[in-house]
């Protein structure tokens, strides 16, 4: 069990956000969290890397309890995630992005930094060496120089999964990876969220685009108005009349309107 | 000989540009992790009315002075960084703004320490001290042509220019390190930073009392190079004045500081013959500094011309680094 979240609840002054929300996800998984807009399904995400304590509830990755735990500990502990509204540090080059990822599994401080031991440039070297590989794995390779903010939308995206990546997580959250990409973006994003998953990575993702998330997920929760309304295989959740009527019945009654 | 050529009115104009670089640089390495403080008028006075009581008091070296009120400031750093933490923006900048003009208070009101608003002379010289120290060691000024004010001015003005080549050098270290990036990071944005594990509370607060320290650095030199400090060196005017170093020059990178500082020191001294007017330039200069480029002088862009204008300089890295790689 990488992750289990029990019984989180999350309330904004009277508003309940999520409501007795429980999911267990497996270690190698790829697990999809989907659901109409609000609900409650970012939150989910700031829950977990606690952006934001929850109401009540309690989650635990790896069997130890995160709940309360700062987040740059949390990234620390090996979850790190990607932002539905893409957030690069955007006057810093890919490449530096990509180093600035790996902040947490490095050490150098202020004096190793300024004068340079051998040890610091060794961590340089590596850093350097990782943010270069997985800027490969994205398919940037070739944009090493170019300040971030000058990349298509696409390629800003990709750049926020290598930076997420060169933390080492054990789990990858990914907030709408494919929103805004068009066919062969979301074809190479599909490629790209396997080769994570082949490389150990477990990996929870909210998406809207329903066919990306029914090929790539092995097990599905869907929200709904903050409640768990369905979990299962992409098949069972395609499946579940409960679903259909409060997922995608809601987008025929629109029409019909 | 050299006597001739060497005006002490120049040397001493050149001490202050260098002490001023350091205040500049002061606020620009706060500025580097995104916080905006104008505190540091008050982490100079601290600096200085510590080397300054220090070296009167006990007879200190003025080594030891300036290495503890540098450390006293960067303490007081620490105490007004921490709460501060929840602060940003022009919150911060109001926050600090309050912590400098407190200072200030206490210098004045604290009599029996500070002198008050008298203010403390008869504070050790760098510069006579250093020339007592060649005179012990056998060698006289006169030997190479030169009254003995002028090869004091000299003497401060070589320090003080050696100790801001160290300085730079190690900010533009700490720039390209781990430290620099996490900094930038919290800068362009503080959540994503959290979130790729940079612990923000840490480095927000090492960037606040780096600059306290500097500051308080700079107040200990400007202490023992004009020999005479009071709280009116210390008031909100020298916050104001430390800002405008950065927000004139550029503060995206440490050269638009340095610009800064040297600019706007040599500028009044330079319009000295139309002095009825100098300040009136001064202000227009800054309106249409912010209305036409807000950040500063020298920045990003003008760097990245300047390295491709310098192709020797780029080539001889380049070569350095292929040499690390083997």
């Amino acid at each position: 069990m990488v992750l289990e979240i029990k019984n989180i609840c999350k309330n904004f002054g009277g508003i309940s956000a999520l409501t007795d929300v429980s999911i267990r996800i497996n270690e190698g998984e790829i697990y999809g969290l989907i659901g109409p807009n609000g609900a409650g399904k970012t939150t989910m995400f700031n829950i977990i890397t606690n952006m934001f304590p929850p109401t009540t509830g309690d989650i635990t990755f790896f069997n130890r309890r995160i709940t309360g735990i700062k987040p740059h500990n949390i990234t620390d502990l090996g979850i790190c995630r990607t932002f539905q509204n893409i957030r690069l540090f955007s006057q810093m080059t890919t490449l530096e992005n990509v180093m600035v990822g790996a902040h947490c599994r490095s050490k150098a401080g202020v004096l190793s930094g300024v004068f340079r031991p051998k040890s610091q440039r060794t961590e340089e070297q590596q850093i350097r060496e990782k943010a270069i590989e997985l800027l490969e794995l994205v398919g940037l390779s070739e944009y090493h120089d170019v300040v971030s903010e000058n990349l298509a939308y696409g390629q800003q995206r990709r750049l926020e999964i290598a930076r997420a990546i060169a933390s080492d997580p054990k789990l990858l959250l990914l907030d709408e990876p494919a929103a805004g990409m068009n066919e062969t973006e979301t074809a190479n994003l599909f490629d790209l969220i396997k080769q994570v998953q082949a490389r150990g990575v477990t990996v929870l993702i909210i998406e809207h685009d329903m066919p990306l998330v029914m090929k790539l997920c092995d097990r599905i929760t869907v929200l709904n108005f903050g409640k768990k309304l369905a979990e299962g295989t992409p098949e069972e959740i395609q499946n579940n009349p409960a679903v259909i009527e409060a997922y995608l019945g809601s987008e025929e009654d629109d029409e019909i309107a | 000989m050299l006597g001739e050529f060497i005006n002490p009115y120049y040397l001493q104009i050149g001490s202050f540009i260098l002490i001023n670089i350091i205040l500049a640089i002061s606020i620009y390495v706060t500025l580097s992790s995104g916080q905006l403080s104008l505190g540091s008028a008050g982490f100079m006075g601290i600096g200085a009315y510590t080397s300054a009581l220090l070296t009167i008091h006990f007879d200190l070296p003025i080594l030891v002075g300036i290495i503890a009120g540098s450390l006293v400031a960067g303490i007081c750093g620490i105490i007004v960084g921490l709460p501060s933490l929840r602060l940003s923006g022009v919150y911060l900048a109001i926050a600090t703004l309050g912590f400098g003009e407190v200072m200030r208070v206490f210098f004045v009101n604290w009599e029996s320490v500070t002198k008050g608003a008298v203010g403390l002379s008869g504070i050790p010289h760098i510069g006579r001290e250093l020339l007592n120290f060649f005179r012990d060691a056998g060698f006289d000024p006169s030997s190479i042509g030169m009254r003995n004010n002028q090869f004091t001015y000299l003497l401060v003005l070589i320090l003080l220019l050696l100790i801001n080549i160290f300085i730079i050098w190690f900010f533009v270290r700490q720039n390209k390190s781990r430290v620099g990036r996490a900094f930038a990071a919290i800068k362009m944005d503080e959540k994503a930073a959290e979130a790729m594990g940079i612990n923000i509370t840490y480095y927000k607060v090492l960037s606040f009392t780096q600059g306290a320290i500097l500051a308080g650095f700079a107040g200990a030199l400007f202490a023992h190079v004009l020999a005479y400090i009071s709280p009116a060196d210390f008031a909100y005017h020298r916050a104001i004045e430390i800002l405008i170093f950065a927000v004139f020059g550029g503060s995206e990178v440490i050269l638009g500081a340095i610009f800064g500082a040297t600019f706007m020191t040599i500028m009044p001294e330079a319009l000295r013959f139309i002095s009825e007017y100098r300040y009136m330039i001064y202000g227009l200069v800054l309106i249409f500094m912010m209305a036409f480029r807000p950040q500063g002088i020298i920045d990003e862009n003008i760097m990245q011309w300047l390295k491709k204008k310098l192709p020797s300089k780029r080539g001889r890295s380049h070569g350095s680094r292929n040499q690390k790689h083997m």
